[in-house]
């Protein structure tokens, strides 16, 4: 972008730009993740993983994607036809646009401050995301249910008891960052830390950070809570009957979520796009102290994936209601308390 | 436009309310109550009360009608279809009648509250007093003036909590309760 002409451009050109880089970079993000996968697997099982198509295989995404546009498609006789089609949108929508209210860090072009991030400054950016990263769930609920077979019905049904019980650890962690930094908005909570002293580096902070990490893992149906997918006991889960493309929007529907709780993860607990026992970060390093941040969280997934087994199902609503929700509430109630007893006037 | 768009939303809520009574399969009804909850909430932001639409969203939307699908997908239903249909039977029982009797003289009820509400002097709010519609506003409002009706609630809450667990306890002693009675 020239110096001299930001001040002339329009405010719009601005807002759809930050618009066009924000999304085109999740949806990017979320199809190199395909690829991510697959090679992390490989380096981790030493074997090569996709390496023909373009340089160390970097194209394999768009070959994939492409693969799946002109596949067939099929829908299962007795399938309900309105929301089979319907599901995949449902899965892959609400993630794509909880990406919205997170800061991603500011560009500063001439003196002007640019946000990075398609919503700054949203009063209430946590319940956004929080009211559409729950409605993510429908996608495997209803398409599960609309197959009209027995093993995708399993896996929504899987999908809809783990969410229900993850969600209330995911929430109230959440509400730990949000009584330390006093705000619902994403932008303030990271201003909050943004003088070196993230969240994470209090006790309570830090149980709320590792509670936070299990049940991102619960929410976006990842090993090793990925049981509505479970390939051993139900052959895709709640995808199995879907072929083409809407096979394809579920999964960019949970490489979105993985990148958007990753995001949301740094932001809450460490820092957003600040470094640690700074006064201050110099904006040109904050993206990428940012990005990186995300990628260790994106590349998380993937390690515990490759490395732990699966749980049993009562294993994880045990670990859901008797270990992670107890802690949770405990951990918000001392966090409460000490954010009361030590504010000025509280 | 306002105008224009509460009007869309309001249909798309009665026509989804309709639809939670009428179609054949629950799977429809559930499918309904959605769209209901969700023109609802829109209907919120309109009027400038982005927490409620949020909350709106969160707990009906995201939690309570998901424990829904959980139950309905654990009965069994026979077969499904492959459209949603509409079944007018419901509407042909007495019951039916009454309860539609009930909740219409209940509507006008609420109705007639609201206009009276909107005619009454709105008493001038303090200028340095954050709105009511922000998360300030509310939260003053809530654990102030509204502190002591917000604890009773809760404890409503509980002793249906505690009341569903001692039923279900009750009906089928050896059985693990429903699951979900938390709430959300």
């Amino acid at each position: 972008m020239d110096k001299s002409l930001l001040s002339d451009v329009p405010q719009v050109a601005i807002w759809i730009a930050r618009v066009v880089v924000i999304f085109g970079g999740l949806v990017t993000t979320a199809a190199l993740m395909s690829l991510a996968e697959r090679k992390v697997s490989a380096w981790m099982q030493y074997r090569y993983g996709p390496n023909r198509v373009g340089p160390f295989g970097l194209l394999q995404p768009l070959a994939d994607g492409l693969k799946f546009l002109f596949k067939e498609e099929l829908i299962p006789a007795g399938a309900n036809k309105l929301l089979f089609r319907l599901a995949p949108a449902m899965a892959a929508i609400p993630s794509m646009m909880t990406i919205a209210v997170i800061p991603i860090g500011t560009l500063v072009i001439d003196g002007d401050t640019i946000p990075l991030s398609i919503a700054p400054g949203v009063d209430l950016g946590i319940m956004y995301m929080l009211a559409l990263g729950g409605l993510a769930v429908y996608g495997a609920i209803l398409g599960g249910w609309a197959s009209n077979s027995k093993y995708s019905l399993m896996g929504g049904l899987r999908a809809s008891a783990q969410m229900i019980s993850y969600e209330l650890s995911l929430i109230l962690s959440i509400l730990v960052a949000v009584v330390l930094s006093g705000s619902l908005d994403l932008t303030k909570i990271v201003e909050a830390q943004s003088h070196g002293f993230w969240n994470v580096f209090t006790p309570f902070g830090f149980v709320a950070f590792v509670l936070f990490t299990i049940a991102s893992f619960a929410e976006t149906n990842r090993h090793p809570f990925d049981f509505a997918e479970c390939e051993p006991e139900l052959v895709g889960g709640f995808h199995t009957e879907y072929s083409a493309m809407r096979f394809a929007l579920f999964f960019l529907g949970e490489y979105c979520a993985m990148t958007v709780m990753a995001c949301l993860n740094v932001t809450l607990f460490l820092g957003g796009p600040s470094l640690p026992f700074l006064e201050n970060t110099p904006w040109w390093l904050g993206i990428p102290v940012f990005l990186l941040k995300a990628a260790f969280f994106l590349f998380l997934f993937i390690w515990v994936r490759w490395t732990l087994p699966r749980f049993r199902f009562d294993q994880l609503m045990r670990l859901g209601w008797k270990v992670a929700l107890p802690i949770a509430l405990a951990n918000l109630l001392v966090a409460g308390a000490w954010v009361a007893f030590t504010t000025k006037g509280g | 436009m306002t105008n224009i768009l509460f009007y869309v939303l309001a249909i798309v809520a009665l026509l989804g309310a309709a639809g939670v009574v009428l179609a054949k399969s629950p799977m429809g009804s559930v499918v309904s109550l959605l769209g209901t909850f969700f023109a609802l909430a829109v209907i919120y932001l309109l009027a400038g009360f982005q927490f409620l639409a949020g909350a709106q969203i969160l707990v009906y939307a995201g939690a309570i009608l998901v424990l829904f699908l959980f139950v309905i997908m654990l009965l069994n239903l026979g077969a499904m279809g492959s459209k949603f249909e509409l079944s007018f039977a419901p509407l042909q029982s007495t019951r039916a009648r009454i309860a539609g009797c009930i909740a219409l003289a209940l509507a006008l009820v609420g109705l007639v509250a609201a206009q009276r509400a909107s005619f009454a002097a709105v008493p001038e709010r303090d200028a340095s007093a954050p709105a009511i519609d922000s998360m300030e506003g509310l939260a003053l409002e809530l654990f102030g003036r509204y502190s002591l009706p917000f604890q009773a609630t809760s404890l409503l809450l509980l002793v249906t909590m505690v009341g569903v667990i001692a039923l279900a306890k009750r009906q089928r002693s050896g059985d693990e309760p429903a699951k979900g009675e938390e709430r959300p």
